[in-house]
């Protein structure tokens, strides 16, 4: 036998096609934990009424309150004394106090009075959670394992914010049930279903992933046949975006939308936190800058608009998370973004510090080819164009 | 995935063709401290929110084209990532 023949008889022909086998989905299950990281609980202001909030958040309850400084404090809801309610309590100079016995509870977790005792007991301390405000935003740290935020895990400020360069956010909320918040941070590297769900065509998409940072660099036009109010209504405009998660889920956008001699910039923040596992609350903002002849009143006008765009989008969005079922296993074309990558990037934050591996933190880049997407789509939508036009006749 | 080391600095990477417009890149090193052009980047605070996460290296880029134009780099059909393991 010669070698050659051999070689030929080892050769096992599998023709993937014609196999018979069906592909079965692996759901499996939502994480029982909660991410560690900043999660952004909206607009630091709409906690400065004087009032108690009160959140559900992490399977469990807070209560945040300003104190007298306006500094705002998160603890848990449930009094240590009788698990009384607090965010259901009353502001009382600096503490919060729960209405069932009007127990007073500092922001550092302590029991800071009983009115009606000689002494506040033994242990009368309560689970705090750290928080950070940032470019206008309320954030509460989680960390099941109860380390404190590093300095280097924070997110970034948007420069001159604060100042009438920006116009006021927009801010958005969306209660999602029967869905996990992986799902949208899925949504990071899915180039295929912005054209899908949010009508736009990615010219060119990449994704940057490296440390705690997930960052999706996008370059797309409008789709012809249905526009929303991102483009702003300029005609043949283009959007550079370039966004990024700041861990597990916090993403800033900035958003140029280039129409001729335009040019606006926009900042879009798509964030959430979760409320159970199979539960999350989803919101968004937007500002736009005031600068380049672009005037507050106009800047604000805008961000309606913008927001109107991105609000409809988003409302897409949560129709898909609806209906879907969870997917552990995606079946992924080459011109797929790196959905298994992003997941190993992700995983970083539901596994204790400790066990963090290099394969989640270290940099990855990944460029998807959006050539015969944009062929497909160029096609589709002029179809649809001739059909609405045919219709309207 | 395929080691390339590029051809300015040397940094080793891991790179993955599907295509000629696709590629995708695992670092196997810290990318601001092995790449002088990141590192550079860095120093200057370029990359805008944020930072070098948001830049590519043009000589990596560079060398990636070169190598797949010669063949060194082969395009293949999609594998999917062993979780636990660089690549």
């Amino acid at each position: 036998m010669t070698t050659e023949m051999t070689a030929q008889k080892d050769v096992v022909e599998i023709d993937l096609d014609d196999s018979d086998e069906v592909r079965l989905i692996d759901s499996g299950k939502n994480p029982t934990r909660y991410a560690r990281g900043w999660h952004c609980l909206g607009l630091a202001k709409t906690f400065r009424d004087g009032k108690p909030h009160s959140i559900e958040v992490f399977g469990t309850k807070i209560v945040v309150w300003a104190d007298t400084k306006g500094k705002l404090n998160a603890l848990d809801a449930f009094c240590r004394h009788m698990g009384g309610d607090l965010s259901q309590g009353l502001v009382k100079g600096d503490e919060i106090s729960c209405p069932f016995h009007d127990w007073r509870w500092g922001g550092d977790g302590k029991c800071k009075a009983v009115p009606y005792a000689q002494r506040v007991p033994m242990r009368a301390r309560t689970a705090r959670w750290e928080t950070m405000e940032q470019n206008g935003l309320f954030f509460i740290w989680n960390d099941p394992q109860g380390n404190p935020p590093p300095a280097d895990i924070t997110i970034p400020e948007i420069p001159g914010y604060g100042t009438d360069q920006w116009s006021e956010w927009t801010w958005n909320t969306f209660v999602v049930k029967g869905s996990n918040c992986r799902e949208i941070v899925d949504n990071v590297v899915d180039m295929a279903h912005f054209f899908y769900v949010h009508y736009q065509m990615p010219q060119f998409f990449k994704n940057i992933f490296e440390g705690h940072v997930a960052a999706q660099h996008m370059r797309s036009t409008g789709r012809e046949d249905i526009k929303t109010g991102v483009q702003f209504d300029l005609p043949d405009s283009e959007t550079i975006s370039d966004a990024a998660y700041y861990g597990p889920s916090f993403m800033l956008d900035t958003v140029y939308t280039v129409a001729g001699d335009t040019t606006v910039e926009t900042k879009l923040v798509n964030c959430h936190y979760p409320i159970s596992p199979d539960s999350f609350v989803l919101q968004f903002g937007t500002s736009v800058k005031t600068v380049d002849g672009v005037t507050p009143e106009k800047a604000a006008e805008m961000a309606a608009l913008f927001t109107e765009g991105v609000e409809t989008q988003f409302k897409q969005d949560v129709a898909i998370w609806k209906h879907k079922t969870r997917i552990e296993n995606p079946l992924l074309t080459a011109e797929d973004g790196p959905v298994y990558q992003l997941r190993r990037w992700y995983e970083q934050f539901y596994v204790d510090v400790e066990d963090i591996t290099e394969d989640m933190v270290a940099r990855f880049e990944f460029e998807v080819d959006t050539t015969k997407a944009l062929e497909s789509w160029a096609v589709e939508v002029q179809d649809n164009i001739e059909k609405a036009a045919s219709a309207a006749e | 995935m395929q080691p390339i080391d590029c051809h300015e600095c040397g940094t080793a990477v891991l790179v993955e063709k599907f295509s000629v417009p696709h590629t995708s890149v695992q670092w196997l090193s810290d990318s601001a401290s092995a790449c002088p052009r990141i590192s550079q980047a860095n120093a200057n605070g370029e990359g805008g929110l944020c930072g070098t996460t948001g830049l590519s290296c043009s000589s990596l880029r560079s060398t990636i084209d070169e190598a797949v134009r010669q063949g060194r780099i082969e395009i293949g059909g999609r594998v999917e990532p062993v979780i636990g393991q660089l690549g």
